[in-house]
């Protein structure tokens, strides 16, 4: 049985590298981590050039990473500072269990911050226990010492059990479970 | 409420899936070998082990996750077709086997028990189920020891698909669908692909009529607030959903590289097998594709030692080890339970959930470790195996707490399926997807030919989203494979959609695509209708049947 091949069923083609949109798509990693891709239509880049008076090239662009504590509300932010020609960039967001948003847009002569992008809302997973304790499920403390020491012990691999010293399990707990 | 005698619970879930390999354009397709290998090493020595179980009236539980491209593959008539061909192929070879080895007091029986095994596989397969092997998985559902689970259509890792729920609902959907059409029941339960939680896809699973799910250890004990019991009782979501979490210790004891079961030096070496050790005079006729080296599943020798050196295989002493290992589990289970006992209100529940295909196939003797302990586990009065259904139904009452993001790959998030190597397929993922659910919004009532386009692109990009392809290519081996695959998908989407806006389409080509992409031939693109604007036409039946 002879089908066609690849050739005739993808038309022999690669797909493009972009999509003709302006969208700036940020992906949680890990609990430190995030991933945020991007493009920029050209209408977009060439208005951008002449508003600013400048080559698109020669413009400083920034990831502006807006960390939120509780849902919508007040934040701080820190700048990465990427290359005009980059597309995509993993961020060291830092800290579990935090809200994120990111902004795409360079910097103006005043230095202000022209936004050209803004991403989707993340959350970082956590990595450790949760600090909220609902008191109609709450062990008492000896009794969840020792449940979650068992645990601890079985998360990690024999060597890591070793390194992180066995005979003191109790005074570990913390740095095994964080 | 439960029994009070008992002392705790085991739940064990067996995770099959293979992506959907399927390529009629080629004579030997490396790719399908897995499917066959899976189906002789691992798929049918397990349903031996259960209905072995079932003859016996042992009181046995375990949970299967049958992923829906694995099914649609079973349910396949070209690859059983192949699969007869490959498996009659092995018998010829067995034969041969047993001419060279006859007289030989260590090898002539290694090859008559292989011979065996696959006389019996070939007399399951063809004679008992007529090539169709998901007949063995639903006696096993009926005869109410086995509960079987759904997963996402193609195994997609829905963290990182999560930014459209559309494609959420569609890749929950599409699976429970396959499975409804198969089995004839819907499942209770859904294994995550990868385990890979996000609080997004909750409402989904519900609205959807799923009870539970599974997650990784830390997607359940990270779960907010601190759940009293750790991974030791299932919790409830805000959805009504249940999330039974991972039990470390069981999945260490098994897969540790240093102390785990399938290490052991009596137990079979994976790595000696004919295909590489015989001359190709003898063996290349035989090997897939011909001539070139690779696995029989003929493997005369045991593990023996850490270094080159390899001693014949012997079975009796294998299956002792096996009887040995299942005694050494179940005393550590009842060790395990008896300390998280004392600070429960309930007997606890250890979920150890593994990969199926590396019973069997990677640790030749697992299946035989499973039948063991299952029987040593029904002679026990402390222990009771269960499926998450059934524990469900002992009426605990259950903490209410969101689950941690997670997964259970390496390091537990999301690293495996997006870091430098696989982060390109997001960027066309997404769009594609973008652009699936605008045409099904647009055309919630379409005719052909534009019906079937749309539901060959929702079956491209459905097969485009399998969470196979970033993992293959960050392991590195056959990422060729991968990348070829992602992209064939995501250009024959983007190509319908081409032709759909232009009203163009292309009727011989699409006729091809159909016959070389026929996963889920009943797929129905409005799965991927908008959630928000539209209520869509199978969510609506799939809720009524529910």
């Amino acid at each position: 049985m002879h089908l066609s091949s690849r050739e005739y069923l993808d038309r022999g083609r690669n797909l493009p590298s972009y999509y003709g949109e302006n969208r700036l798509v940020l992906l949680p990693r890990d609990p430190y981590w995030l991933f945020a891709y991007w493009e920029i239509d050209i209408p977009t880049r060439q208005g951008l050039a002449k508003e600013m008076q400048r080559d698109y090239a020669s413009l400083n662009f920034a990831l502006r990473c807006h960390r939120f504590t509780e849902n919508n509300g007040v934040g701080s932010y820190f700048d990465l500072p990427v290359t005009p020609a980059a597309d995509n960039w993993y961020i060291k967001a830092g800290i579990p269990d935090k809200q994120y948003r990111l902004e795409y847009g360079c910097y103006l002569p005043d230095g202000g911050f022209k936004v050209i992008l803004t991403s989707n809302t993340v959350r970082t997973p956590r990595d450790s226990l949760s600090e909220i304790i609902d008191e109609n499920w709450q062990l008492p403390d000896w009794q969840a010492r020792r449940f979650y020491w068992r645990i601890s012990r079985s998360n990690l691999s024999s060597l890591e059990m070793m390194q992180h010293g066995l005979h003191r399990p109790r005074e570990n707990i913390g740095a095994i479970l964080k | 409420m439960g029994n009070q005698s008992i002392k705790g619970y085991i739940a064990f879930i067996f995770h099959s899936h293979l992506p959907y390999v399927r390529h009629p354009e080629h004579k030997h397709s490396l790719e399908e070998k897995w499917f066959f290998e899976a189906i002789t090493e691992c798929y049918i020595p397990l349903l031996k082990v259960f209905q072995g179980l079932e003859r016996d009236r042992v009181d046995y539980a375990v949970t299967f996750s049958l992923s829906p491209t694995l099914l649609a593959m079973m349910e396949d008539p070209f690859l059983q077709d192949r699969y007869a061909r490959y498996l009659s192929k092995l018998q010829e070879l067995a034969a041969k086997e047993e001419e060279r080895t006859a007289g030989d007091p260590v090898f002539a029986p290694l090859a008559r028990l292989y011979r065996e095994r696959l006389d019996f596989t070939a007399d399951l397969f063809l004679e008992k189920y007529g090539g169709r092997l998901v007949e063995g998985f639903r006696e096993l559902q009926q005869g109410g020891h086995v509960e079987l689970l759904t997963s996402a259509a193609t195994h997609g890792y829905l963290p990182l698909l999560g930014l459209q729920k559309e494609v959420l609902y569609a890749q929950v959907a599409a699976g429970i669908e396959n499975f409804e059409k198969i089995f004839g029941t819907v499942p209770r339960g859904i294994w995550l692909p990868e385990c890979g939680y996000i609080p997004e896809v909750e409402e989904i699973l519900g609205e959807l009529g799923l009870c539970y799910f599974v997650t990784a250890t830390h997607g359940v004990l990270y779960a907010e607030p601190r759940p009293k019991y750790g991974v030791y009782s299932p919790i409830l979501t805000s959805g009504g959903l249940a999330a039974f979490g991972r039990d470390p210790e069981t999945s260490h004891q098994v897969w540790s590289s240093k102390e785990g079961y399938p290490g052991d030096y009596n137990y079979r070496e994976f790595y000696r097998d004919i295909g590489y050790d015989l001359d190709l005079d003898y063996i290349g006729n035989f090997l897939h594709p011909p001539g070139i080296r690779s696995n029989t599943g003929f493997k005369y020798y045991r593990i023996t030692g850490s270094n080159e050196h390899k001693e014949p295989y012997n079975p009796h002493r294998a299956r002792e080890k096996a009887a040995e290992h299942a005694g050494n589990f179940l005393f550590n289970r009842e060790k395990q339970v008896e300390y998280y006992g004392e600070l429960m209100d309930r007997p606890p529940l250890v979920v150890a959930p593994y990969d199926a295909e590396l019973f069997g196939h990677w640790w030749f003797e697992g299946p035989q470790w499973i039948d063991a302990l299952c029987r040593q586990i029904a002679t026990t009065k402390q222990i009771k195996m269960i499926t998450p259904s059934q524990y469900l139904a002992q009426g605990y009452p259950l903490q209410v707490s969101t689950p941690n993001i997670s997964s259970w790959g390496d390091k537990g998030y999301h690293e495996v399926w997006l870091n430098g190597k696989n982060d390109w397929i997001y960027r066309h993922l997404h769009e594609a997807a973008t652009k699936m659910i605008a045409l099904a919004t647009e055309n919630p009532r379409a005719e052909e030919p534009l019906k079937s386009a749309l539901n060959q692109a929702a079956r491209e990009l459905l097969l485009a989203q399998s969470s196979d392809w970033p993992f293959i290519i960050t392991a590195g081996t056959m990422d060729s494979y991968a990348r070829t695959r992602i992209t064939s998908h995501l250009l024959r989407f983007f190509d319908l959609v081409k032709q759909i806006k232009e009203n163009k389409i292309d009727q011989a080509w699409l006729q091809q695509l159909k016959t070389v992409d026929n996963l889920f031939p009943h797929l129905d693109y409005r799965l991927f209708q908008n959630l928000d604007e539209t209520v869509p036409i199978e969510k609506s039946r799939l809720s009524s049947v529910l």
